[in-house]
């Protein structure tokens, strides 16, 4: 188990990235919470020696990921619908941006975890594929769809995709 | 679009409310990081003094001698056997038994393999041919792995003119080792200080076997011819449990000898 200290250190360090995360992924601040209390409970219980900040970084993101998978695979929350969804989530967002975020958070869930990774997280298709346990080319397909939808979405001239970065 | 997108989620931060109650969870939930981290679960403790138990048992198991067997010529070895028949302690009784048992390698060979080894080995071999005495005594309780000790013994040595093998009970070892002497040797000893009181341990130590049994028989009343201890010689000097595997012993020593 790991110490007080260290999982301190985590919660600085990574807080953000599993909100980000879980922005992406939840719809209220209450199952935010849960994924938080899932993912650095797992940080604290784990015995993995990272070789390195990107390892743990890498570690945490993919462990956050699972843990908004498996509670969006819950029948109950899959069957119903929140009162305080639709209320929450555009408050969470912050009003200058709302637009783009709207569009990434309005893309199918698989095309989501590729845009923030690559396009905010600044992650490879290739380092993608690892975190994510994907197939390399099916991660380039995910990039070049979700661009696609969000070319549709956000119209080509303001938003500019043509800056590919190292996607490769 | 990048730029924007990066801009977007930078706004995105966790709030400190959230980081706290977090905090407040795992310490909740790990029941404060000090206590567990300084003691670890009972289950491991539990593991981790079966396998104690278990290395202990096994080692008890495999390096306890349960029989020892006690090789004089001159140079004279105890070897140490346990319950699997594995020689694991080798002592050497005087100079030429410790060279012996250092040239040797018979730790952990069977005790057949050690017998063998000693029985080929070229200053064994050389003794036994110039009519040396070579007496191999397996001590230890009654009991299954002693009988099959002295036969496997008896066996190996069938080969070998001047072998006596016998069986006797371990009472007589600490007394042999109080005075630097192995069992067998100790034997003898016994035997030729009930003639001859004059006789130390010290001077039987540099004695070979042939040497101790000549005098005996030297000394025996009506003797003038070399015998190997009759029956009741040999009840009266390996009084301690000697019973028919004794006998039976010197009985094989006398048809190796015919």
């Amino acid at each position: 188990m790991r110490s007080e200290q260290e999982v301190n250190r985590a919660i600085e360090r990574y807080a953000d990235t599993v909100r980000r995360l879980c922005m992406v992924h939840v719809k209220n601040v209450a199952d935010t919470e849960d994924i938080f209390q899932t993912v650095f409970l797992k940080y604290v219980l784990s015995s993995v020696s990272f070789e390195s900040d990107s390892h743990e970084k890498a570690w945490i993101i993919r462990v956050t990921i699972n843990a908004c998978k498996d509670l969006l695979r819950n029948f109950f929350r899959s069957h119903t619908v929140p009162l305080d969804v639709l209320m929450e989530q555009p408050a969470l967002l912050p009003p200058d941006h709302q637009e783009v975020l709207e569009a990434v958070l309005s893309l199918p869930p698989k095309y989501k975890d590729v845009v923030y990774l690559h396009y905010y997280e600044g992650y490879t298709a290739p380092q993608i594929s690892r975190i994510l346990g994907k197939n390399v080319n099916t991660v380039y397909t995910l990039l070049t769809r979700s661009r696609q939808m969000l070319r549709e979405k956000l119209g080509g001239e303001e938003y500019d995709f043509q800056d590919e970065r190292s996607v490769r | 679009m990048i730029s924007k997108m990066k801009e977007a989620f930078d706004k995105i931060r966790a709030e400190e409310e959230l980081k706290a109650r977090t905090r407040a969870f795992l310490a909740q939930k790990t029941q404060g990081y000090a206590r567990c981290s300084a003691q670890p679960p009972r289950h491991l403790i539990a593991a981790a003094a079966c396998s104690l138990f278990l290395l202990a048992g096994s080692y008890w198991l495999y390096f306890l001698p349960t029989a020892e067997i006690s090789v004089d010529i001159n140079p004279s070895i105890e070897l140490g056997i346990n319950r699997f028949d594995q020689v694991v302690t080798v002592s050497g009784y005087n100079d030429g038994g410790k060279e012996l048992a250092d040239s040797l390698h018979l730790k952990f060979t069977s005790y057949t393999e050690a017998i063998h080894l000693m029985l080929e080995n070229e200053k064994v071999a050389a003794l036994l041919s110039s009519d040396e005495t070579l007496v191999i005594a397996v001590i230890g309780p009654d009991g299954a792995q002693c009988a099959r000790m002295l036969s496997n013994i008896e066996s190996c040595t069938a080969g070998q003119k001047n072998t006596h093998c016998y069986f006797s009970h371990p009472e007589q070892v600490a007394d042999a080792h109080r005075v630097g002497l192995s069992h067998g040797k100790y034997s003898a000893f016994l035997e030729l200080q009930a003639l001859d009181p004059t006789v130390t341990p010290e001077a039987a130590q540099d004695m070979t076997m042939r040497e101790i049994r000549d005098a005996i028989n030297a000394l025996l009343p009506g003797s003038g011819e070399e015998a190997m201890p009759s029956d009741s010689d040999s009840h009266g000097h390996h009084s301690n449990g000697q019973g028919y595997q004794h006998r039976r012993g010197w009985q094989n020593s006398s048809s190796s000898d015919a």
